[in-house]
């Protein structure tokens, strides 16, 4: 693996409209991921996290400043091609509302696959093989609505892996988890980001996912207050 | 995709279920209505031409100029002649001659003393001639009420109505008071040898039918006729051609200033007929354009809804790469397919009100009591090939055009906000 910049974050701010002025949500920040960290971005409530990710995802353009993901500027992207960043080489991993209700399990993890144009063989043995990762291939026909919370996020887990995507974005995963499945879940990610070497950003005010982080970045309103490397006790199995 | 989306429309009720009630019930509406619709029309403008207009229509100008009044003595003359030359000229064309006369019925009792009179509305046809096709043409068989069609000369139908408002039974004597062609007084007495009615309150009110010989006679028309009437072989009215025979009929008479030179009408110049025939070609398609925009709305409104319970969907969708347009696309091919599903079920419903309207009809006969319009008491639906499809198009197009309005909101909404639908 490389370690060139996966992520170059550079005098990025995000203003919002509000009433009459404007709200800063981030303000000045530079800094750069590197290819298979996993890291974290840690910081109270309103501080810029989600705000951070959305436009590292590309789901959101910065208002200064230049975010370059995979070599990509997010600012000059089109839709279609944000949409085929995400498509080819993003995994996204919300909080909640993570999947598709009308769909199971299966299907959920299959739909990026389809937006890839895999064929039904390389579907299925894709699928089933993301659904090995995290424990959920026998919940395979199930319905969101019939899976728990814990469940349903390591569902989230597979469909953002299936695609064996360069960078996983999770915007605080555990947040509603219970300790035991959020232990079981953030292990799960780890796990892969060892064997599949892929990049995971997170976002989060969890002490027990920081407790599993490479990496921490504390945001206070909008900027940098702290960057911290980290040698965690899991760093080896 | 497609797959995947059908699944989902199976699958979820809320996105399906409502939106082809919607259409069903337009669809239906749109059936069935314009079904309905035409059958009335188009048996209307039947009756028109059967007992009125014919499909083609032959009177002297002076007659066409009053011929609410049947002014007999403005009637042709030499039809004989007139007659033949139009079956030789115009052989696709059925021709018959008819006579219209008004006058008083007269109902006398057993001493010669008057029991009643009422006015008449009379009508020679040739009755007793086999191929003119008219006791078919007027329905006659299926219309008497007691006894039978006349059988030889000073024999009358009246119409059932009149025959009880003036206590007459089958076999008595009625006489008829009015005026020949030459503007003298005449009297004539005719055995009932049945009742009719037609279902048609203009028709059966003041009923006299009798043969043509009997009227020429009585009003002093030897070889004379009101009107001579053309009815297509098809038993259709087909406007162009029917243009073309009157065009090429009247050339002959163009350069005439004889008053009572015949000219030719066809059934579209008749009675007003032009605006009936006009409204049954546009039913079907002013049914459609108006649910079309009542449904676009109605499913405009209900995709809203929808739409803003499912950007939850979308916000996870562009999260796994697809692009707002991809998703605005599926939007659009599910709404196709909720469209044709929706439609087939309208469809289905409204050919099944279509059939059973066209089978048992609605009685009107009650409300149409008053009215002299030749209008069946009965009215039926018509079923027509184009309805099996027609539906489809409101069906197709509102569901299209509401999710396309609906669906703008992905388009102007920024993708993150969009995403703002996944925190909590
Ligand atoms: N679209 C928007 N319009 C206006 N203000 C916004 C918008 N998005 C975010 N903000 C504001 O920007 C600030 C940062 O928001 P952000 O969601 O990034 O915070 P966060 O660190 O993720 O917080 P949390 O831990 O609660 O998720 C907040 O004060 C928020 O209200
Ligand atoms: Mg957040």
């Amino acid at each position: 693996m490389s370690h060139e910049n996966i992520i170059s974050i550079e005098h990025v701010s995000k203003r919002f409209p509000v009433g009459d002025g404007e709200f800063t949500a981030l303000s000045d920040i530079t800094i750069y991921f590197r290819r298979g960290e996993f890291a974290g971005v840690v910081g109270p409530s309103g501080s810029g996290k989600t705000t951070l990710l959305n436009i590292i995802g590309s789901l959101d353009t910065p208002t200064e400043g230049t975010a370059v993901v995979m070599g990509r500027n997010i600012s000059n992207l089109s839709h279609k091609e944000s949409a085929r960043l995400r498509n080819m080489h993003l995994g996204f991993i919300f909080q909640v509302y993570n999947l598709l209700p009308v769909y199971t399990v299966f299907e959920n993890v299959e739909f990026a696959l389809i937006l890839q144009h895999k064929s039904a063989a390389e579907r299925k043995k894709a699928v089933m093989e993301a659904l090995e990762w995290v424990g959920m291939a026998g919940m395979a026909r199930k319905k969101p609505s019939k899976i728990s919370g814990g469940e349903g996020q390591r569902v989230a887990i597979a469909r953002a892996m299936v695609k064996r995507p360069d960078l996983v974005l999770a915007d605080e995963p555990t947040a509603n988890l219970d300790a035991k499945n959020a232990h079981a879940i953030i292990q799960t990610m780890k796990n892969l980001n060892r064997e599949l070497h892929t990049t995971f950003l997170f976002s989060t005010h969890d002490e027990k996912v920081m407790s599993y982080l490479d990496r921490m970045v504390h945001l206070e309103d909008g900027k940098v207050a702290k960057d911290e490397f980290i040698k965690t006790k899991t760093t080896k199995p | 995709m497609i797959k995947f989306l059908v699944k989902a429309i199976l699958r979820d009720k809320n996105r399906s279920l409502l939106p082809i009630i919607v259409i069903s019930i337009g669809v239906f509406l749109t059936i069935s209505l314009s079904g309905y619709l035409r059958g009335v029309m188009g048996d209307m403008i039947d009756q028109t031409a059967r007992f009125e207009t014919g499909h083609l229509k032959v009177m002297t100008r002076a007659y066409a100029g009053n011929k609410d009044q049947m002014p007999n003595d403005l009637a042709l003359l030499g039809v004989n002649e007139l007659t033949q030359s139009l079956r030789k000229e115009f052989p696709n064309y059925q021709w018959v001659e008819r006579i219209r006369f008004g006058g008083l019925i007269d109902a006398p009792d057993a001493e010669g003393e008057s029991k009643g009179q009422g006015p008449s509305a009379g009508l020679a046809i040739e009755l007793f001639s086999d191929n003119s096709g008219e006791v078919e043409r007027l329905n006659i068989p299926h219309s008497i009420v007691s006894g039978r069609i006349p059988q030889k000369a000073k024999e009358a139908l009246i119409g059932d109505e009149f025959a009880r408002k003036l206590k007459l039974d089958i076999g008595d004597e009625i006489t008829y008071l009015g005026t020949t062609m030459n503007g003298s007084m005449t009297m004539e007495s005719f055995t009932i040898s049945g009742t009719v009615r037609f279902g048609m309150a203009a028709m059966d009110k003041g009923a006299v039918i009798i043969d043509i010989s009997d009227a020429r006679n009585m009003l002093d028309m030897e070889n004379g006729a009101g009107e001579i009437l053309g009815f297509s072989d098809e038993g259709v009215y087909f406007d162009e051609t029917a243009k073309q025979t009157e065009q090429a009929f009247n050339a002959y008479y163009a350069n005439s200033n004889d008053t009572f030179a015949p000219v030719m009408f066809r059934l579209r110049e008749q009675n007003n007929m032009a605006n009936y025939l006009d409204y049954v070609d546009s039913f079907a398609s002013m049914f459609v354009v108006i649910f079309v925009i009542i449904m676009s709305v109605v499913l405009w409104n209900t995709g809203l809804i929808g739409g803003l319970r499912r950007y939850q969907e979308f916000g996870i969708r562009l999260a796994l790469g697809e692009s707002k347009g991809h998703i605005y696309r599926t939007l659009l091919t599910e709404a196709v397919l909720v469209g044709i599903l929706g439609s087939l079920a309208g469809t289905s419903l409204g050919l099944a009100a279509v059939l059973y309207l066209q089978v048992h009809g609605i009685d009107i006969s009650g409300m149409m009591s008053g009215t002299t319009m030749m209008m069946p008491s009965v009215l039926r639906a018509k079923f027509t090939t184009d309805l099996l499809y027609i539906g489809f198009i409101p069906g197709v197009a509102a569901m299209v055009a509401g999710n396309m309005l609906s669906g703008i909101g992905i388009y102007k909404r920024e993708t993150a906000t969009l995403f703002k639908e996944l925190e909590v």
